[in-house]
């Protein structure tokens, strides 16, 4: 790529290498979180490592960096560091990082909602009942108002997600073949429900928070 | 004036740079806050609060209409106007910014202000003020900008090439557009728009050295946000935000104003006297600050010409008003721990920001919410303001700071309409800004050719429940079955916190793109006008301003000595009346001449021939006034009164000033 600022060789790097003007972004290339962040391709990282290198590329990438410079120096400095805020907001996560390993690997999740159905690895019905009649008991619960109930369904999701979650980190460390990534896959959408549960539970939590607020 | 023009229209473009002060940024920042506003410039590297000539920093956000068509900014309108034409002096604008006329937020609280009726379809308050205009919050805004434009100005000597203007965190959308604008409209380049909570921390991290995650308390005027950040190594990330962005210090005055009223035997709105409602507010302003210090306080209202009441108020009776107000802050406090996934107890430290923080109450409500003792060794009322100083100086490029960095995020998460009322979010509360997403959605029904595309901002699940930021539709795809086409939808936020979204239809090959234009109630094209008016009114000089000042003063002198005469029309001999007849014509007359010299002369003269007359209406004042009144009070009250003024006028405006 020429830089568009000083028409030299720019390099690969989001700045030229001549004389530092952020370059836009190739729209072919498509992005890869890992590449963006300069880091193997893998689900075990060092989170501090992870977070020093992105805070080091904003500082060299951010729009603050470039407010008055030339509207195509800003736009790609906008644009990177879009980029580069979605890498850290993906990788930073174990279970969207382990999401898009598996998107990387071809490996499909399904999407159940809002958007655009989609076929992949979707949840079995026995979890789905299972979960049905979770969120069931726990909408009795809170209407019922039966807080230390809530609390305790609470704690007994989180717990199960978390060894959903060990077994995701597992499955992704060894040789990644297609079945091994498959039953990671339905960890991972069954880890969606599980989160889902415990967002209602924060839900439950901050609804009973402004009661008690407006009352008290 | 035509520098600002060229500004606009180019920036970021290099230009011959006119010389300044040696030292200072040619970027400031600015604190456009409800009840006062300040601006601050880095001079030799570090961030000052500029004064004006008076030594003060704070330029209250008080605006005066005049019916001639003049504008006073700050105490003059405060103290001066506000008392007498409480409909045409606005206060605590900030609450009205990108709000609409049905929001009950902004018009259904105890108000002294006139609302204009708007058009169908009109998203903006107005307010109706003399001369029988209706200017928008925008516009009031731009006027209290432009005063602190000047005031950069004549400290840099030369003219500023940007500004950096904080908001509230939790401003959404149509909130901050509207900042962004009015800054246009005062002719400032606004380089960033910056989070309050975010401005203070990186003036106390810097100033400090500060390291760790902190918690922002700041309680303004009108708004209230909690920001938790983690300052590392020059960086300094936001994890989470929340807030209220109609709850502050005003909310308290109401509470206890309310109960004055009631006290009083006076109904809620105060009657619909606007006066008496601005008087009330002040009162309770008063009696607020003044309980900071003392245990108990008192002031004296004039409820009507022939009621005069003396409120007393402890300050255990103002922390029960006020605790349930304030109580409000409790559940955003702990949503954005939990986002921020830190414990209280884990804080390095709680830095306390806006004036309201200065209650005893409120430390302590601080105290118990995080369990430790809060930082308050900066100024509450600087803090801001210095912060975005350093951010301007950062931005325009000439500090030496490259080693510090604002990572901010998006307040509230953003969505569009799905089928049945449902909100899709397509961008979570607290990302980090930058950012975008791109979301698909299909037709709904066999032969649908358009996509009606509406934006919201909340978190609620439900439409209804959102803010709801722009309309737009997309139109022209072929007729397919249900479920066919495919919609992307991108939204992206800049620095600035601002939205745009671009909506694509993919299967046909049919693109078609939209861009969100400005939501907040404006129509499209009314805020260039605004700006094209502004233009041509620019060549308004010093001269003019000083004209337009004495105008303002003569008419507000002229109802104040109307008023006076017909209070106590026995107070009047032959003498003084013809006396003042004849000042008083001469003014007039001076005052529709265009030579501020000769008003203040004539001013002068009607002062000296009323003299007498003022003078015994004070002492008549002062025998009502003593009892139930200690000596120094009265004193100190009797060293305040200036002669001209007519009393009523001074006592009030007193209970709305002097504090801090």
């Amino acid at each position: 790529m020429i830089c568009w600022s000083c028409e030299k060789e720019a390099g690969g790097d989001p700045l030229c290498g001549s004389c530092g003007a952020p370059q836009p972004l190739d729209p072919a290339a498509g992005s890869d979180h890992f590449a963006v962040l300069s880091v193997e391709r893998r689900h075990e990282l060092d989170l501090s490592a992870l977070e020093a290198r992105y805070k080091d590329l904003s500082r060299k990438l951010h729009p603050d960096r470039f407010a008055r410079a030339d509207p195509r120096a800003r736009r790609a400095s906008l644009q990177r560091t879009v980029q580069l805020n979605e890498a850290w907001r993906a990788l930073k996560d174990p279970v969207k990082r382990a999401e898009y390993l598996l998107e990387l690997e071809g490996v499909k999740l399904a999407t159940d909602d809002g958007g655009v159905r989609s076929g992949g690895v979707a949840a079995s019905p026995a979890l789905l009942m299972e979960i049905l009649e979770l969120r069931e008991e726990l909408g009795e619960a809170r209407l019922a108002k039966d807080d230390a109930r809530v609390a305790r369904m609470g704690d007994v999701m989180r717990a199960r997600a978390a060894q959903a979650m060990a077994r995701v980190t597992e499955g992704l460390a060894g040789a990644r073949t297609r079945e091994r990534l498959e039953a990671v896959a339905r960890e991972l959408v069954a880890l969606r429900y599980y989160r889902r549960f415990l967002d209602e539970v924060a839900a439950h939590d901050e609804a009973r928070e402004r009661e008690r607020s407006a009352h008290g | 004036m035509a520098e600002a023009l060229f500004q606009i229209a180019e920036p970021g473009q290099s230009r011959v740079k006119a010389p300044c002060t040696p030292g200072y940024s040619r970027a400031v920042g600015i604190d456009l806050g409800t009840t006062n506003s300040l601006v601050a410039m880095v001079q030799h590297g570090k961030p000052v609060c500029l004064a004006d000539d008076a030594g003060g920093t704070l330029l209250p956000s008080v605006v005066h209409y005049a019916a001639d068509g003049d504008v006073l900014v700050g105490a003059v309108a405060r103290d001066r106007f506000a008392p007498v034409f409480p409909a045409d002096t606005i206060a605590s604008v900030k609450r009205f910014m990108g709000r609409g006329p049905r929001d009950a937020e902004a018009t259904r609280k105890l108000t002294p202000h006139i609302f204009a009726p708007g058009g169908e379809g009109d998203g903006v308050v107005r307010f109706a003020v003399a001369g029988g205009r209706a200017v928008t919050p925008l516009e009031v805004s731009a006027e209290i900008l432009a005063v602190l434009k000047a005031r950069a100005e004549a400290a840099l000597g030369a003219p500023l090439e940007g500004a950096v203007i904080t908001v509230p965190a939790y401003f959404d959308d149509g909130q901050r557009q509207a900042t962004r604008d009015a800054g246009r409209l005062a002719g400032l380049e606004v380089l960033r728009l910056l989070n309050e909570p975010t401005a203070a921390a990186l003036a106390y991290g810097l100033d400090k050295g500060a390291e760790g995650t902190f918690a922002v308390f700041d309680l303004g005027g009108g708004t209230f946000d909690v920001s938790i950040l983690k300052l590392e190594a020059g960086v300094f990330e936001v994890k989470a935000t929340g807030g209220d962005s109609a709850l502050g210090g005003d909310d308290f005055d109401r509470a206890i104003a309310g109960a004055l009223l009631a006290r009083l035997g006076l109904p809620p709105d105060a009657g619909g006297d606007r006066q008496l409602t601005r008087r009330i507010l002040d009162a309770a302003r008063a009696l607020k600050e003044r309980l900071t210090d003392a245990p108990e306080a008192s002031l004296e209202l004039v409820v009507d010409e022939g009621r005069r009441e003396t409120l007393r108020l402890s300050r255990a009776e103002m922390e029960a008003l006020v605790r349930p107000v304030l109580e409000r802050c409790a559940p955003s406090v702990r949503r954005a721990l939990r986002d921020a996934g830190v414990e209280a107890s884990a804080l390095a430290g709680v830095i306390l920001v806006g004036g309201a923080t200065r209650m005893p109450l409120v430390r302590r409500f601080v105290r118990e919410l995080f369990g430790r003792e809060p930082l308050a060794d900066i100024d509450p009322d600087e803090v801001v303001a210095l912060g975005a100083a350093v951010q301007a100086d950062l931005l325009a490029g000439e500090g030496a700071r490259a080693d510090v960095l604002l990572l901010d995020v998006v307040p509230l998460s953003l969505g569009l309409e799905t089928m049945g009322g449902v909100v899709e979010k397509l961008i979570h509360r607290n990302t980090t800004v930058p950012c975008g997403a791109t979301q698909t959605f299909t037709t709904y029904a066999d032969r649908q050719t358009g996509f009606d595309l509406h934006v919201l901002q909340g978190e609620r699940e439900m439409v209804g429940e959102c803010r709801s930021l722009a309309r737009f539709k997309l139109s022209g795809i072929p007729p397919m079955p249900a479920g066919l086409a495919r919609l992307e939808v991108t939204f992206m936020v800049d620095a600035d916190g601002i939205l745009r979204a671009l909506a694509r239809e993919q299967t046909t090959g049919l693109e078609a793109s939209i861009e969100v234009k400005p939501s907040y109630g404006l129509a499209e094209g009314e805020v260039e006008r605004m700006l094209l008016e502004s233009f041509e009114h620019a060549d308004e000089d010093v001269k003019m301003r000083l004209l337009a000042e004495q105008r303002v003063e003569a008419q507000r002198i002229l109802a104040a000595l109307d008023a006076a005469v017909a209070d106590t029309p026995a107070l009047l001999t032959d003498d003084d009346r013809r006396a003042i007849s004849a000042a008083r014509a001469a003014l007039e007359s001076a005052a529709a001449r265009a030579d501020a010299q000769a008003i203040r002369a004539a001013i002068e003269d009607l002062d000296r021939a009323s003299k007498p007359f003022a003078e015994r209406r004070m002492n008549r004042a002062l025998d009502a006034g003593l009892r139930g009144k200690d000596v120094t009070a009265v004193e100190a009250r009797v060293a305040e009164t200036e002669p001209k003024a007519d009393l009523r006028t001074r006592v009030d405006a007193h209970a709305g000033h002097k504090h801090r």
